[in-house]
C-alpha cells in the first residue's frame, strides 16, 4: 500500500481483513474492451483510453467490479470467494479530481443468494460507520428481479417487458417506454410485396425476401442481422401492434412503481399489491422475502432502511438487489451496489457464477470526514 | 491586441465564408501565394487577422481558446469540443454547408424504423451474435450522447471510421452508421435508410466565438462582426 493512501484506509482495511476478504490485486493499466462492451459507450468519455504499441486499446482502471471478475475468472478460483480491493480510479469528471480511491468487496459464488445480498448491504454499512462515525446512514434498496416478475405476471409480452426492464431505474426512460406502451407510435408504411407477407404471417417467405435485399445491399447474412431474424421481429411487432396495455395493468404498474416504505413493511406491502392486483409474483416475493429477513439478521436497523420499487442503477448488468447509501448531509450517494448474476457468464466464465457487490467512493466520504456531523 | 478570425482553407465552405464575410463589409484581401495560410481584412478602421485552417482544427482551436471566432460546422464544434456551450458560443448560422447528421440503418432491416426499435436489437444484439451492435461514425460524441443519454440505449459499440463510413456495413465493419448527409443519396446508394427519429442535429456553418477573457477592445470588434454578419445573412 502507497502513501498515497486515504487516512482512514487502515481501518478499512483491518475491515475487510476482519470479514474474511482475499485483497484483489488489479493493474492500473487494463484493456478497454470489457469496459465499454459490459458498462456502454457512455463510459468512453469519462475513462482514460491510451493504447499500447500494438494497437490494443487500454484505459486507466476506472472502477474494480470488471477487473476483479476477470482475474477470477483467469485464474480459476474456487468459489465462493469474497474479494476486497482498496485502491485509485480514474475518471474524467467536470468536478472533483480525476484520479480517487474505492474500496469495495466483490462477493463471488455464494449460492446462497440472499445472505450474499444481505452481508453485501452490511459490510457496506460498516465500512460507511467505521469512516464516518456517529452519522445517521440511509440505505436505499431496489430489486431487478421484482419489477421483471411485475412486468411478466401482468401478461406483458416479451419485446414490451424487455423494454421496460431495460428502462427501469430511469424515471424518464421508463416514461418515455409507458406513453409509448399506451399509445404506440405508428410505423413506417411497408413495401406492399413485404406488407402482404406480414399480414400472411409467413415468416419463410419474409425471410427469404429480407434476403434477396440483403444480397442486393452487399450485406453478409452471417455478419450481422440475419434475413429469419428480422423477419421474427417484423412479425413480432406486428403482433404488438394489435395489443394495448389495459387500464388495469397501466394502474398496476404505476401503483407498483410508487411504493415506497421501510424494509420492515416491504414484504407485506408487495403481498398486498400483488393481492390487490391479483398478480402472483411467488419467487421474486418469497426472494424478498428471504432477503429482507437476512438483511435484518446482519443487526440492521430495518426502519433506517427504504424499499423503493423503482429504484434502479444505470448498468446494464445488475439482475436483482440494487442498493445505495448516502447521509442526510451528503448530495450524492457515499456507496453503491448490487447483484450481478450475468456478469461473469458475459466477461466469459464457463459456468454461471453469482455474483453481488458494493464500492465506496471514499473521496464523498473523506469530503463529509472533513466537516462535522 | 488582435482578433483572429479562422475560415476553412479550402472548397465550397471556403468561397461561401468569403462570400457571406464580403456581403458583411469585411473584404479579405487574399494574399497572392495559394500556399500562404495568413491574410487579413478590416472592419470600421480596425484590424482582424485571418487564417485559413480546416474545418475541425477550427473547433479544435476555438475550444482551446487560440483564436477569436471562426467559420465552421455546428457538428464539428459538437463533436469536437467537450462541454462546447461553456466554451464557445455560436454568433450566427450562417445559412450555408447544411448537413444533417443521422442514423442510419441497412434498408434490409424492415423491422427498424425507430430509435426504439433500434433499442430493441441492439439490447438482444450480444445473446444473439456474441458481440454489440456496432456503429460506425467519426461523430463519436454526438453518437454517444444521443444514444446513452437521450435515448438510454447503452449497450452499442463504436467503430471509429475516417472516412467512406456508409459502406462499413457492406464491409461487415459495423452494422449501422451515424453520418453526415446532405441530400440522403450516398445512404441510399448504400441500400441504407434515416430512421424516422434518427436526425441526431441539423448541422449548417456558424460564425463561433470563443469565449475567454479577452481586452474590452477585442470583445466589441467580435460582437461588431458578429452584428454585421448576422444582419449580412438575415
Amino acid at each position: 500500500m502507497t502513501s498515497r493512501n486515504p487516512a482512514i484506509a487502515t481501518d478499512i482495511l483491518d475491515l475487510f481483513a476482519a470479514r474474511g476478504c482475499t485483497p484483489a490485486e488489479v493493474a492500473v493499466l487494463q484493456p478497454a474492451d470489457p469496459f465499454l462492451d459490459m458498462a456502454g459507450e457512455d463510459l468512453r468519455r469519462r475513462i482514460f483510453l491510451t493504447e499500447s504499441e500494438t494497437g490494443e486499446t487500454l484505459c486507466l482502471r476506472p472502477e474494480f467490479t470488471i477487473p476483479v471478475c476477470l482475474d477470477h475468472i483467469a485464474s480459476q478460483a474456487g468459489t465462493p470467494r469474497r474479494y476486497s480491493y482498496l485502491g485509485e480510479v480514474f475518471r474524467q469528471r467536470r468536478e472533483g479530481g480525476n484520479e480517487f480511491f474505492q474500496a469495495g468487496i466483490e462477493d463471488l459464488g455464494d449460492a446462497d443468494t440472499a445472505r450474499a445480498d444481505a452481508r453485501s448491504v452490511a459490510d457496506a454499512h460498516a465500512l460507511l460507520a467505521t469512516a464516518l462515525p456517529g452519522r445517521t446512514l440511509s440505505v436505499v434498496l431496489g430489486d431487478q428481479g421484482v419489477f421483471e416478475a411485475v412486468l411478466a405476471a401482468l401478461g406483458l409480452p416479451r419485446g414490451w417487458r424487455m423494454r421496460l426492464a431495460r428502462a427501469f431505474g430511469s424515471a424518464e426512460l421508463l416514461e418515455a417506454a409507458l406513453a409509448d406502451l399506451a399509445n404506440p407510435p405508428r410505423a413506417n408504411a411497408l413495401p406492399a410485396a413485404v406488407a402482404s407477407l406480414v399480414a400472411a404471417g409467413d415468416a419463410e417467405a419474409l425471410a427469404a425476401d429480407i434476403a434477396a435485399r440483403m444480397e442486393t445491399a452487399g450485406l453478409s447474412a452471417a455478419a450481422g442481422r440475419t434475413p429469419s431474424e428480422i423477419a421474427r421481429r417484423l412479425l413480432e411487432k406486428a403482433e404488438l401492434r394489435s395489443v394495448r396495455l389495459s387500464r388495469e395493468a397501466f394502474d398496476a404498474l404505476k401503483a407498483f412503481l410508487a411504493i415506497r416504505v421501510p424494509l420492515s413493511q416491504a414484504t407485506a406491502t408487495l403481498d398486498g399489491f400483488a393481492r390487490s392486483a391479483g398478480l402472483a409474483l411467488d419467487g421474486a416475493l418469497a426472494a424478498f422475502a428471504a432477503r429482507a429477513a437476512a438483511i435484518t439478521a446482519e443487526g440492521l436497523d430495518a426502519e433506517a432502511i427504504h424499499y423503493d420499487a423503482a429504484f434502479g442503477r444505470p448498468l446494464d448488468y445488475y439482475t436483482g438487489l440494487v442498493f445505495e447509501i448516502g447521509t442526510a448531509d451528503a448530495q450524492r450517494p457515499l456507496a453503491g451496489g448490487g447483484r450481478y448474476d450475468r456478469l461473469l457468464t458475459l466477461l466469459g466464465a464457463k459456468k454461471p457464477i453469482p455474483g453481488v457487490g458494493f464500492s465506496v467512493w471514499l473521496d464523498r466520504v473523506d469530503a463529509l470526514r472533513e466537516v462535522r456531523p | 491586441m488582435s482578433v483572429t478570425l479562422a475560415l476553412p482553407s479550402k472548397g465550397r465552405l471556403k468561397e461561401q465564408a468569403l462570400e457571406v464575410l464580403a456581403k458583411a463589409g469585411l473584404v479579405v484581401a487574399l494574399p497572392q501565394d495559394d500556399r500562404t495560410y495568413r491574410a487579413r481584412t478590416s472592419i470600421d478602421g480596425a484590424d482582424v487577422d485571418v487564417a485559413f485552417l480546416s474545418a475541425s482544427e477550427i473547433a479544435g482551436e476555438l475550444g482551446q481558446g487560440k483564436i477569436d471566432l471562426g467559420v465552421t460546422g455546428e457538428d464539428l464544434v459538437r463533436e469536437t469540443v467537450p462541454h462546447w456551450d461553456t466554451r464557445l458560443r455560436i454568433e450566427a448560422r450562417l445559412g450555408f454547408g447544411q448537413a444533417d447528421v443521422v442514423v442510419a440503418v441497412p434498408e434490409a432491416w424492415l423491422d427498424v424504423d425507430t430509435m426504439a426499435d433500434l433499442d430493441d436489437v441492439a439490447a438482444d444484439f450480444r445473446h444473439r451474435h456474441g458481440r454489440r451492435l456496432r456503429i460506425a461514425t467519426k461523430y463519436w460524441r454526438l453518437t454517444q450522447q444521443f444514444f446513452s443519454q437521450m435515448h438510454g440505449i447503452q449497450v452499442y459499440r463504436i467503430v471509429e471510421s475516417l472516412g467512406a463510413t456508409e459502406g462499413a456495413p457492406a464491409a461487415g465493419s459495423a452494422d449501422i452508421v451515424v453520418d453526415i448527409t446532405t441530400t440522403g443519396s450516398t445512404l441510399r446508394a448504400n441500400h441504407l435508410k434515416i430512421l424516422a427519429d434518427g436526425v441526431i442535429l441539423k448541422s449548417q456553418a456558424c460564425l463561433v466565438s470563443s469565449l475567454k477573457e479577452r481586452p474590452a477592445a477585442d470583445a466589441a470588434l467580435i460582437t461588431a462582426i458578429s452584428r454585421r454578419l448576422a444582419a449580412a445573412i438575415a
